[in-house]
């Protein structure tokens, strides 16, 4: 229920963003806001309309607006019906994924066997027939979870050809073939200027859409790889006969046999059962084995003994079962339709460049409308100032920047994944930065997921064994005679064995067969006192009890070593409180003692603090047994015991747990630094869970949780104010019965949160609280249990080696290492790749300016047009590209690791005072370089400005072929154009001279340039490729034909360096950046 | 609710009353912001004036840094006609009054009297050169005459129509001035020739008026630039220069079809312009002269 309520507020949360707005543009923007790109495409749509029905006394452009109406709006229409089309398929599929509550869905396993099998129409001996089951796999379908929908690829491609930024450019495109269509109506011979723009704008688009496209096919190519191509086989019992199968062949009704080792086939009703345990990790997140027998032990099917699920695996003993559901239908089936109908948001990055578009566009058509209205009142007809509007906001889209923002993206992609961090969306690798909780599985993640010797007991002293993961830690006193007993002890009552051909390995890396604790017992005394199969050789095993749940121990008996003593030797290991009654003695510094009660308390006390660790605690105890009753051949009996299994010698204490990553309680201390709060979900038990968190500091040292501080004080825990504990544990089924609030202010007053024994659909709750709360929200997860939670997050991060393909589909991201730590590492990429692109913006927008005054003053003052296209594409997509590119690598500023996460409401990527600094100062400083080299070159050439203003009707005039000059000197129309072109190189040339020094300004955003050095090779790299492009376009020859760049004079060249006059001001302006407010640009 | 919050935060964002902020600052930060602004541009244009005013004072007053963009003269004709495209009907006065009111306006300055009494006679044939003497400027330089008599039949003095109401009209063909410009060497002055241009009908196919043009007079004869008018010393230095002209009559053009016509100049220092410059050294238009009502 808890879930269904949840799920409706997720679907009810809509895009409530808030825009704040630039500031000097704010005013005018109140007009453009509700104007978003693709409606603004219409309303020129409309314009045109409009026109056309105006102008019919033209009745070539009347047809040509038609034409090209009807294209835009059949375009429009396209683009429309495939949002629809999308929302639609989403909509549909929200409302299939609603599943039944998972606690109703299942009875069987409250059936008798008898009732089941009935069911089935099967027979608990003889199995289904071949017959039957033939007709259940064509009724139910092969036994395999359906993949999750997979977006076909030309969506996938459409999405990179027409999201987020794209948007503007092919609106910008459309426009540009607008304009084009209006002047190639009206005008005879109609500048190509508009055609190219459009078609450029096009390729742009598409190239960028290709390389993006094929940069996330890249990453699913490795996604593939993952996926484990080998065939399940199961085997099943059809007419009595036992065959194997594949396991997709499996129907309902089929009577299955698994083993230790063996994959459960489908969710299973156990009929009988030997020994049998079963890891539900990937399920439930328990990384516990739990055993499984015929008997219902609890309503809920996830918690009774007599149901083991599909996909989870056996890890010993044996188990007969009938299959109870199949495929999609299973628990595990469920939990993965259940993760492919959740929909995740939008990225942060595509929030920012959303709103970075509306800001462009409110711009854009600020400047576009101001000049229009300029333009009709200066006597502009309708259709040039039409022209003019579409120029001047097609003159503010930044050509270059989606090809800039991707390539930068896909850089800080690729650096990730060197550092195990595989990206699947490439939009993903920004969100990691605005993280600001991480939600963090325990077991895998945080854990190394195996079970490790942690501590021991023994001559009434705890010894700290070494858990690390390559053995660095300390070492304990091995030269005690007690631990010689109590190594003999646990290596020989113990069944695990190493796999073979692994010897070439590390121990702690080799494979084992056996149950979890006693590999962990068989590793650490390989590790300490060499080789367990010679041990066991020497001592060789006479007979043996194993662990059942009634007695709670395990015993065998042993020859000697020595062989002179014919005495048998009994070692015992079980749960310590059961060992310790068995006891009369107990061995301190090698001799037998009695056991009194200071020895039983003493026991008590290591019993419960290890305990306290969260640590499974093993007592071990052995028995040499007297000759004369056991003599050498004796029967032993173990089904009816007929020796004695009490006075025994107790040897010690042994605890174990799965130990803590060597790397995460430095990745949590960066976290924390890094104001990002680590929040530990798991299935594990509390007391496991919260000395997990307090070994890797997620609950860090001094802090308290209520239980504690009620502990410390003495007093019930409900006098205890909440306030004043920090830290909390969580159990699952408290978090069941807390309302929305009470969850809010959990999440809001405690920093050091822990949740145990939590379900799938509590995760999802919890990721969905974080949300509430404005946070950016990061899973961590590898079990199947996990995905739904991955999916909703902001950024779920699926583990590479452990996670399960449910998982792992369901992820953004995926940890190649399954290491925490890895996260950090991606948070500060993150963090980086935010603070850079802004600076690339920053960088890319300035050249926005110097590119659209010449077009403004051109149409105000009439003066011959300063900066061609041809040029201004040349700086977009030519010289400002690899310095752009460059400022990706740029290092951090300051230690990035230790500030705040940014506050997704108030830090944005571009905000009015990057628009401020870009437009309003360092852009106006570049127009003022522009325009002074052109009027060096014109005045040069004998057009002095004072004859400039008002020139341009004459100086575009073909058929004026005598414009005279301020000399007296008569020019053609070709020769007064070469001057022109002149001027565009010269203008080009001066934004690229000034553009090297704007990317030093961007380079930095609070230090100084002295304080970051130049350490960024590529962006040096970038600095004279710049200036070699430069040289290229505007001295080849070949170039006045091609592009209309005309070579400098070398002293119109060094003119240029007045231009560095105007360099200096930018570098003062940027060495004051400090003491200007500008620091949160 | 949450509707009325974001109604709300729109209002607010304009004005705040409770904080007093308009779009998000008070107005002391507006001011400051405005305030900065107004510096900062003031500043830069102050920068921006002083740059350019040292780059006016590295110019010469009377000759441009540059001229190797006007290697090649341009020429021109008058009248211009719409598009280089001169085209009237003989028999309705209004569609060739405009051409003879531009050659009017245009050979106004050129009226002998006004010659007589601002520029003097030169020896003809040969460069009028004056020099300046190092420093000392040798300014306001004179200049010869170009008398309107000189286009004889086509100066509009005895008819005025220049032959456009018969049908055999007057171009004038002028060269573009550039300073320092000398048209011919060892003494030959350039002079205009005009003939049929090649223009493109089809793919490859090319054709020619040349049996169209009929005969052609030039004025003065042989459709030269007498030498002694060049080399021109600008504006500034040669207030009262006149351009010479060349003026051509159709003598008996074909009527009622579209004659492509091209005429360049012929001078042996004056380098072929380049390709692309239709109007370099060279000037081409249309002509047609109806008849028929």
């Amino acid at each position: 229920m808890a879930y269904s309520q949840c799920f409706s507020v997720s679907l009810s949360h809509t895009n409530t963003h808030t825009h704040t707005y630039a500031l000097s543009l704010s005013l005018s923007l109140s007009l453009s806001l509700s104007l978003s790109l693709p409606s603004l495409s219409v309303s020129l749509f409309l314009l045109s309309l409009s026109l056309s029905s105006f102008s019919l006394s033209l009745p070539s452009l009347s047809l040509f607006l038609l034409s090209l109406s009807l294209s835009l709006s059949l375009s429009l229409s396209l683009s429309l019906s495939l949002s629809l089309s999308l929302s639609l398929s989403l909509s549909v599929s929200v409302s299939l994924s609603f599943p039944p509550s998972l606690s109703t869905f299942q009875t069987e396993h409250k059936m008798s066997i008898e009732e089941c099998c009935r069911k089935f129409n099967t027979d608990i001996v003889q199995g289904l027939t071949n017959a039957k089951a033939a007709e259940f796999l064509i009724r139910d379908g092969p036994n395999c979870l359906t993949p999750p929908p997979t977006t076909p690829e030309w969506i996938k491609f459409c999405r990179q050809l027409f999201g987020g930024f794209s948007i503007l450019l092919w609106t910008g495109a459309i426009l540009c073939f607008l304009a084009y269509a209006i002047q190639a109506a009206t005008e005879d011979e109609p500048a190509g200027d508009n055609l190219y723009l459009g078609i450029v704008l096009s390729v742009v688009v598409v190239v960028t859409g290709c390389f993006s496209y094929f940069q996330e096919a890249k990453s699913s190519k490795i996604m593939e790889s993952f996926k484990n191509m080998v065939p399940q086989q199961a085997l099943v019992i059809r007419e009595g006969e036992k065959m194997t199968i594949n396991a997709e062949e499996v129907v309902a009704g089929d009577l299955v046999e698994v083993k230790g080792g063996d994959r459960i086939p489908a969710d299973l009703r156990v009929v009988s059962a030997h020994g049998c345990k079963v890891d539900n990790s990937s399920l439930t997140g328990e990384s516990e084995p739990q055993s499984r027998s015929p008997d219902c032990t609890h309503d809920n099917p996830l918690e009774t003994r007599n149901v083991a699920f599909f996909s989870t695996n056996c890890v010993e003993g044996t188990a007969r079962g009938i299959v109870v559901c199949t495929g999609d239908r299973t628990v595990m089936g469920r939990i993965a339709t259940l993760t492919s109908g959740l929909e995740s948001g939008k990225t942060p990055i595509a929030k920012e460049i959303e709103h970075f578009i509306h800001l462009i566009t409110g711009v854009a058509v600020f400047l576009g409308i101001t000049f229009f209205i300029l333009a009709v009142c200066l006597g502009y007809t309708w259709l040039e100032a039409v022209i003019f509007l579409i120029g001047i906001i097609v003159a503010n889209v930044p050509e270059g920047l989606l090809a800039t923002v991707t390539v930068c993206l896909t850089l800080t992609a690729k650096r990730m994944a060197k550092k195990n961090c595989l990206v699947k969306n490439l939009e993903a690798v920004e969100t990691l930065g605005s993280t600001s909780t991480i939600c963090s599985d325990k077991t895998g993640t945080l854990t190394q997921n195996r079970m490790t010797v942690a501590h021991m007991w023994f001559d009434n002293q705890i010894h700290e064994a070494d858990t690390t993961e390559d053995q660095s830690g300390a070492s304990f006193d091995k030269t005690s005679a007690s631990w010689a007993a109590l190594a003999r002890v646990a290596a020989l009552c113990n069944r695990a064995v190493f796999k073979a051909g692994q010897d070439q390995l590390p121990i702690l890396k080799r494979d084992t067969a056996g149950d979890a604790s006693e590999s962990a017992l068989l590793k650490c005394i390989e590790l300490s006192c060499g080789s367990v199969k010679q041990i066991r050789e020497k001592n060789k095993k006479v007979a043996e009890i194993p662990f059942n749940s009634t007695n709670k121990y395990q015993l065998s008996v042993h020859e000697t070593e020595d062989p002179n003593d014919n005495r048998y030797l009994l070692v015992m290991k079980g749960a310590p409180e059961r060992i310790l009654d068995r006891c009369t003695t107990i061995i301190i510094q090698g001799k037998e003692q009695p056991m009194d009660e200071e020895m039983k308390e003493s026991f008590q006390n290591a019993y419960m603090e290890l305990g306290g660790l969260g640590e499974r605690v093993l007592g071990f105890c052995h028995l040499l047994m007297p000759e004369d009753q056991y003599p050498k051949g004796f029967a032993f009996d173990c089904d009816d015991v007929n020796f004695t299994t009490e006075s025994l010698c107790f040897v010690g204490l042994m605890s174990m747990i799965d130990p803590p990553r060597a790397a995460v309680p430095d990745a949590v201390g960066k976290c924390r630094s890094a104001g990002i709060k680590v929040i530990m979900v798991t299935g594990d038990h509390p007391i496991t869970a919260k000395a997990i968190a307090k070994g890797v500091g997620i609950i860090s040292e001094g802090n308290e949780t209520v239980e504690d501080i009620a502990s410390r004080l003495n007093i019930p825990v409900s006098q205890v104010n909440p306030r004043d504990a920090k830290a909390c544990v969580i159990h699952g089924t408290d978090l069941k019965e807390l309302s929305q609030d009470q969850m809010d202010d959990i999440l809001r007053n405690h920093t050091e949160i822990v949740f145990a024994r939590t379900s799938p659909q509590q995760k999802l709750i919890i990721v969905e609280g974080c949300q509430r709360l404005g946070a950016i929200v990061a899973v961590t997860g590898d079990g199947v249990n996990d995905s739904p939670a991955l999916k909703k997050a902001d950024i779920g991060v699926a583990m590479g080696i452990s996670g399960s393909d449910v998982s792992k589909q369901a992820a953004d991201m995926i940890l190649l290492d399954d290491n925490f730590a890895s996260i950090v590492t991606g948070v500060e990429e993150g963090r980086l790749i935010f603070d850079n692109l802004k600076k690339s913006i920053a960088y890319t927008l300035t050249s926005n300016i110097p590119e659209i005054t010449p077009f403004l003053l051109f149409i105000i003052v009439n003066i011959p047009l300063p900066l061609g296209t041809i040029t201004i594409l040349c700086i977009d997509l030519g010289t400002d590209m690899v310095p752009a590119i460059s400022l990706a690598y740029e290092a951090a500023e300051s230690d990035i690791m230790k500030r705040q996460p940014r506050n997704p409401t108030r830090d944005k990527l571009v905000n009015e005072r990057l628009i401020s600094i870009a437009y309003g100062q360092i852009g106006m400083i570049q127009a003022l370089g522009g325009f002074f080299s052109y009027f060096v070159i014109l005045a040069e050439n004998g057009f002095l400005p004072s004859i400039l203003v008002g020139i341009r009707l004459n100086w575009d005039d073909r058929a004026c072929n005598d414009l005279e000059d301020s000399y007296g000197q008569q020019w053609t129309y070709e020769q007064r154009k070469i001057v022109e072109f002149t001027c565009h190189t010269a203008f080009f040339v001066s934004i690229v001279v000034v553009q090297w020094a704007d990317v030093i300004v961007c380079k930095t955003r609070r230090n100084s340039v002295f304080q970051q050095g130049m350490k960024n090779k590529i962006l040096i790299f970038g600095l004279f490729e710049e200036t070699a492009l430069a040289a290229f376009l505007s001295y080849t020859p070949g170039m006045d034909v091609a592009l209309r760049m005309f070579p400098l004079k070398h002293r119109h060249t060094s003119t240029q360096t007045d231009i560095h006059l105007h360099k200096q001001i930018v570098i003062d302006i940027h060495l004051h950046k400090q003491t200007y407010t500008y620091t949160n640009r | 609710m949450a509707k009325d919050a974001e109604k709300s935060t729109w209002k607010d964002f304009i004005w705040n009353s409770r904080t007093r902020e308009f779009c998000g600052r008070t107005g002391s930060s507006w001011g400051l912001i405005l305030l900065f602004y107004l510096v900062f541009y003031i500043f830069l244009a102050g920068m921006f004036c002083l740059t350019m005013y040292v780059m006016l004072q590295t110019l010469d007053d009377y000759k441009p840094t540059w001229q190797d963009r006007l290697g090649t003269p341009g020429m021109m004709i008058r009248p211009r006609g719409k598009a280089m495209e001169i085209s009237y009907n003989t028999t309705n006065t209004e569609t060739w009054d405009m051409y003879i009111k531009t050659l009017d306006n245009f050979l106004s300055p050129y009226n002998n009297s006004l010659q007589a009494e601002k520029n003097e006679e030169c020896t003809p044939d040969q460069y009028f050169v004056q020099a300046d003497s190092g420093d000392v400027k040798n300014n306001p330089k004179r200049s010869c005459q170009f008398n309107r008599t000189f286009l004889e039949k086509c100066s509009g003095l005895d008819d005025h129509t220049y032959g456009y109401q018969a049908g055999k009209p007057c171009i004038i063909i002028k060269l573009n001035r550039v300073i320092g410009m000398l048209p011919g060497k060892d003494g030959q002055a350039p002079f205009v020739t005009c003939g049929a241009k090649r223009y493109k009908v089809g793919k490859d196919e090319w054709k020619e008026d040349s049996d169209k043009i009929g005969e052609v007079e030039y004025y003065p004869e042989n459709g030269t630039f007498n030498l002694m008018y060049y080399p021109y010393y600008g504006k500034k230095a040669q207030v009262n220069y006149s351009q010479p002209l060349v003026a051509i009559k159709f003598l008996n053009i074909t009527l009622n079809e579209d004659i492509n016509i091209e005429c360049r100049i012929i001078s042996n220092n004056i380098p072929p312009g380049s390709v692309r410059d239709k109007f370099a050294g060279k000037v081409s238009f249309k002509l047609r002269i109806n008849t028929k009502g």
